[in-house]
């Protein structure tokens, strides 16, 4: 099993934030934030309360938060504020907080617009094969975040990178988000991280999503956030670059995502969990070397 | 028949790239197994974008991938070759004499040697029964 340092992405498109570089040696990044774009002034609280708590634990930070929920899983729930006003809001964002920033698109015609605005652009998971989207994200030159499908193998995700990298992209990141085990309940399939990395580009958990129970509450998802910090610390050992997880100040009014968000009363918690193991993995390797147990290998 | 054998060197008797299953480093594993099966050819030469071979993949290379890799099919066709290519194959010149090029064929007990020139230039594949086949035209 291959487990070679990983390609070095660095998201921060200008001078104007601080950037951060995912994967090679670099420590974990983190990237979170509010599910959806709830108002300009929720997006900017929480861009800076989560910045005090990344600041204390020196980790480096994405700010992520989106302008449209095209996957919600009833007509009546919050769709977003809209392309114009998020994309606005999120550039204010990176200007006063000195932030890079992320987003995905539900829209290949959203791409460019997107792509302007955020650091790191973000592939939505049931759209991570569609190759005109992957396309769009690629053409932005910005890097991108591609989540593999709840519905996708680990090593059938190679042909996704494929896709980005024929249309001259190759800075990618690729997140699991856990995967369909039956009907409404997700899995952690903790091999796809070694998998996805033999690639040789850098991977990220994506915590919150992992622990959803997709429409299991008839029209709308539920989650067990009970297990983030379990799965966060797993993840950890497992080796992967970055870490993802949305975070709201009050998960049961959040307009998005409700019972998947973590609450930021603990977030500080379970990152320091994540750098702790991420580190720890690091020195067992330099330790005892790569993981190399395979016979013959 | 003896005195043309001797005079034919590999080139004269090689199969060119367009002849046999070539493919790059990341092919996958099915696309290059439906390659080596519309050749009817039981190699596959892994040559890069320089032309040069990085490795060669046998049908019995296939035997041992499947009695040792323990994965999935999806998995395992969705490999790039490269994975399970053999590195450092017996290869020969192509100005080397057919007979001298038997006389390796005979002791390291293989069918097949890849051709490769002087610069480490892939040329083609040295493949037994076309060889003899070419001896006996003559």
């Amino acid at each position: 099993m291959n487990t070679m340092t990983p390609k070095l992405i660095t998201v921060g498109k200008d001078k104007n934030v601080r950037p951060v570089k995912i994967g090679g040696t670099e420590q974990l990044a983190f990237i979170g934030g509010p599910c959806a774009i709830e108002s300009r002034d929720h997006a900017r609280m929480m861009a800076e309360k989560i910045d005090i708590i990344c600041n204390k634990l020196k980790i480096n930070w994405v700010f992520k938060s989106c302008y449209d929920k095209d996957c919600r899983s009833s007509p009546d729930s919050f769709h977003g504020v809209g392309i114009d006003e998020g994309l606005k809001i999120l550039d204010e964002i990176r200007g006063d907080f000195g932030l890079p920033v992320v987003c995905d698109f539900s829209d290949a015609a959203w791409a460019p617009a997107t792509g302007d605005i955020v650091d790191l652009i973000q592939v939505p998971a049931y759209l991570c094969r569609q190759t005109t989207f992957l396309r769009a994200a690629a053409k932005t030159k910005r890097p991108i975040h591609l989540k593999k499908g709840q519905f996708m193998s680990p090593w059938n995700m190679k042909n996704s990178v494929r896709k980005i990298e024929a249309a001259g992209n190759n800075q990618i990141l690729l997140a699991d988000r856990g995967t369909f085990f039956g009907y409404n309940m997700l899995i952690n399939d903790f091999r796809n991280f070694p998998i996805m990395m033999e690639t040789g580009y850098p991977v990220c958990f994506d915590a919150s999503h992992s622990i959803q129970m997709p429409t299991s509450m008839g029209d709308i998802s539920g989650g067990q956030r009970e297990f983030i910090p379990h799965l966060v610390r797993a993840a950890g050992a497992c080796g992967i670059n970055a870490l993802f997880i949305e975070v709201h100040d009050d998960p049961s009014n959040a307009l998005s995502d409700a019972n998947t968000v973590l609450d930021i009363q603990y977030l500080e918690h379970v990152l320091a969990h994540a750098k702790a193991t991420h580190k720890l993995r690091l020195e067992l390797l330099e330790k005892w070397g790569e993981d190399h147990v395979h016979l013959d290998d | 028949m003896s005195t043309l054998t001797i005079e034919l060197t590999v080139e004269d008797v090689l199969l060119p790239p367009e002849k046999i299953p070539v493919v790059s480093p990341t092919t996958l594993l099915k696309k290059t197994l439906e390659i080596m099966g519309d050749f009817r050819l039981g190699i596959a030469s892994v040559v890069n974008d320089e032309d040069k071979l990085v490795g060669i993949f046998t049908d019995g290379d296939i035997r041992r991938m499947l009695l040792k890799e323990q994965k999935p099919f999806p998995s395992l066709f969705a490999d790039d070759i490269v994975r399970h290519t053999t590195k450092s194959p017996t290869t020969i010149g192509p100005e080397v004499t057919l007979v001298d090029a038997i006389n390796v064929m005979e002791e390291k007990e293989i069918w097949d040697l890849p051709v490769v020139s002087n610069d480490g230039t892939f040329v083609g594949l040295l493949h037994l029964h076309p060889a003899i086949k070419s001896v006996m035209k003559k």
